[in-house]
């Protein structure tokens, strides 16, 4: 098993600039997820790391051997593709058996190899099978069989889940966890479902644009987004946005009026605004609870859904709010509300977007 | 299959089809009719569709009156598939290589291949006979499958890329990634794949080959033994009479061979041509 760096790599299609300056250090056995947006060079940056794609600079290190040059096959990776990429003429036998047998391995030890595979994840009965005899998940099983049987030093995955359907997709979020606790392997997984990010990283790679927005433990994304963009993508539902003025700053804080009329001061570094700066404070729905005094929200919607109750409403001047509240919370539709909010829980981005860090935030639990 | 069309449209396109069909196959009904008829029913006027002196002897004559007329067949049969042989040999890497590679020149290179095609072997008969010539194989097989598999190579990468296309790049890369050899990878992932688009590539490389034969054997070869069928068929116009009742059995018998793969190849032919017209 084995380390992966990834240092300044660009690359262009032509004028193209799709991946800019991006560098990372995934440890061993350590599960990096890469999510973002449609587009934002995800599959470009697992390719480049696959050897599918060669990057126009910057460099891929594995096991702290630079493989920039390298063919795949020599760099210790295997990959699962989107589309599972089974061969649809062979068995599941053989298709697990493809890449051993371009190694030309004996029949014993191939045949051992095949069996763990398929013991792993419960294939046994299907080896004689045709791909398209099976369903999806088994189909994705085998895929991921054929990845194993190699033993790579890192398992590339390019969003394996995405053609399931959504309870399968649970189930299968849960089985790749296993699979990665078992085999003790290094794994990269793209996603652009930032559930299956959070559930399943170690640590999530943020990527917007061809940028890494940012690198951290769930957790540390969660309490800690360091931009706008972060803290919108992770999180469910969304994070709110409300833009704001900064009405003046001391060490401790920031005093902000909000659109709609509230007024907070915010405990977050003071050190790069000053008074008449526009800001956006950002407040997770999850973080206010009905009050007597704070934010006034219309109601226009609200989503029961047992446990808690998800409300869907306008601030004053327009500016969309969500809530979720307790389950049994006494909301109406078309009604008026009032949230309290902590301020220790809200988030400020500066204009261009970046986080006032936090001056106290939750400790994080790993 | 979907219920789409309405009764009436349903009879139109029955109606479409079966006058197709006449169109078509009424030659061969005639050559029929005309295989059967005792030569001097021929010329008789008026003509008479049905007359019971219709038989099959002009199927035992022929054999007298061309004694050649097993070889000249089986010859047909023998460059048509030596030249589907040798154009598929070339086809298959230089469609490969269109369907995946980069290369200068690609897209170039492909047009010129579809403009030889719009050339048809008459207007290069006088070039091409002076190339035999020089290289020696005027009036043997080669005069007539040298050719036969230039003019049908153009097609043939041409209808064999389009087919190689519809395979996902995601299998071939998967391979790469376990260390398969591009090689490797068309042996035992792409070719398999393909195996009906071959199979439609092939027959119409067989049908191209087998019909493009004639020009190319009074052309470039004076060896009897070595005519195919279609030049052969000449031998059944004598000094004083054609004899065209054994002239249509021939032809009818030549054509044989070709039906019996056909009818074989049919279920292929038909999957190859509609695959990829459906996601799976
Ligand atoms: N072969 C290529 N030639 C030109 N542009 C490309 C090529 N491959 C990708 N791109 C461009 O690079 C950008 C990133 O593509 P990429 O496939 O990496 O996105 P992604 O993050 O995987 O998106 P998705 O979630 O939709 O899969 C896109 O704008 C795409 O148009
Ligand atoms: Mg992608």
């Amino acid at each position: 098993m084995a380390t992966l760096s990834l240092n300044a790599i660009t690359k262009s299609f032509g004028a193209a600039k799709v991946l800019h300056d991006i560098s990372l250090a995934i440890k061993d056995k350590e599960f990096v997820v890469f999510v973002g947006p449609s587009g934002c060079g995800k599959s470009t940056l697992l390719r480049i790391i696959a050897g599918l794609e060669e990057a126009t600079s910057g460099s891929v290190v594995i096991g702290g051997e630079d493989v920039s040059a390298a063919p795949p096959v020599e760099r210790g990776i295997s990959m699962v593709f989107q589309s599972y990429a089974l061969y649809p003429h062979l068995s599941v036998y053989e298709n697990i058996a493809f890449p051993l047998r371009v190694q030309k391995m004996g029949k014993a030890e191939m045949d051992a190899r095949i069996q763990r595979a398929a013991d792993i994840l419960q294939l046994k009965d299907k080896l004689q099978l045709k791909p398209g005899q099976l369903s999806g998940g088994q189909r994705q099983r085998v895929a991921i069989g054929r990845s194993i049987v190699r033993n790579p030093k890192v398992f590339l995955f390019d969003e394996p889940l995405s053609n399931l359907d959504a309870a399968l997709r649970g189930d299968m979020r849960v089985e790749l966890s296993q699979l990665h606790r078992n085999l003790d392997a290094t794994m990269v997984y793209v996603t652009h479902d930032q559930i299956e990010a959070m559930t399943m990283a170690d640590r999530i790679v943020v990527l917007n644009g061809g940028r890494v927005e940012q690198f951290g433990t769930p957790m540390e994304l969660y309490h800690h987004p360091k931009t706008k963009f972060v803290a919108s993508f992770i999180g469910q539902p969304n994070m709110n946005l409300i833009p704001g003025t900064v009405l003046g700053v001391d060490p401790t804080g920031v005093k902000i009026s909000m659109n709609g009329g509230h007024e907070m001061v915010l405990p977050v570094d003071s050190s790069t605004v000053s008074a008449g700066d526009k800001v956006e404070v950002g407040i997770r729905p999850e973080h206010v609870d009905i009050g007597t005094e704070g934010l006034e929200i219309s109601v226009n919607v609200l989503e029961r859904l047992g446990g808690v109750s998800i409300t869907y409403g306008t601030i004053g001047d327009g500016t969309r709010f969500c809530a979720s509240l307790p389950g049994d919370a006494a909301v109406k539709e078309g009604e008026p509300l009032t949230l309290s909010v902590a301020p220790e829980a809200c988030h400020v981005f500066d204009g261009s977007g970046d986080v006032l860090r936090r001056n106290s935030a939750p400790e994080i639990i790993d | 299959m979907m219920d789409r069309y309405t009764k009436l449209q349903m009879v139109g396109i029955y109606a479409a089809v079966i006058v197709f069909l006449i169109f078509i196959l009424l030659p061969f009904f005639e050559m029929f009719m005309a295989s059967l008829r005792p030569l001097e029913h021929l010329f008789r006027s008026p003509y008479q569709f049905w007359s019971d002196d219709f038989s099959f002897q002009a199927y035992s004559d022929m054999w007298e009156t061309v004694p050649l007329l097993g070889r000249y067949i089986f010859n047909s049969v023998f460059i048509a598939s030596a030249v589907t042989v040798l154009t598929m040999i070339f086809v298959v890497p230089a469609a490969y290589a269109y369907a995946r590679l980069e290369f200068p020149f690609k897209n170039g290179s492909l047009a010129i291949f579809l403009g030889v095609n719009m050339f048809t072997g008459a207007v290069l008969l006088i070039p091409l006979y002076r190339v035999l010539r020089s290289m020696g194989l005027l009036n043997t097989y080669w005069a007539m499958i040298v050719p036969g598999v230039a003019f049908l190579i153009p097609t043939g990468i041409w209808l064999l890329r389009s087919y190689l296309e519809k395979i996902p790049r995601e299998l071939e890369e998967a391979a790469f990634v376990d260390g398969a050899s591009r090689m490797y990878t068309l042996r035992r992932v792409v070719l398999p794949l393909a195996t009906p688009g071959l199979i439609v590539v092939g027959t119409a490389v067989f049908i191209g080959a087998y019909a493009q034969q004639f020009l190319f054997a009074i052309t470039f070869n004076q060896q009897r033994e070595l005519q195919p069928l279609p030049a052969g068929l000449f031998e059944f116009i004598g000094y004083q009479d054609v004899t065209w009742n054994q002239m249509m059995a021939a032809a009818l018998t030549g054509i044989l061979p070709v039906m019996v793969i056909f009818l074989f190849l049919q279920k292929y032919l038909v999957a190859g041509l509609t695959a990829g017209a459906v996601k799976e």
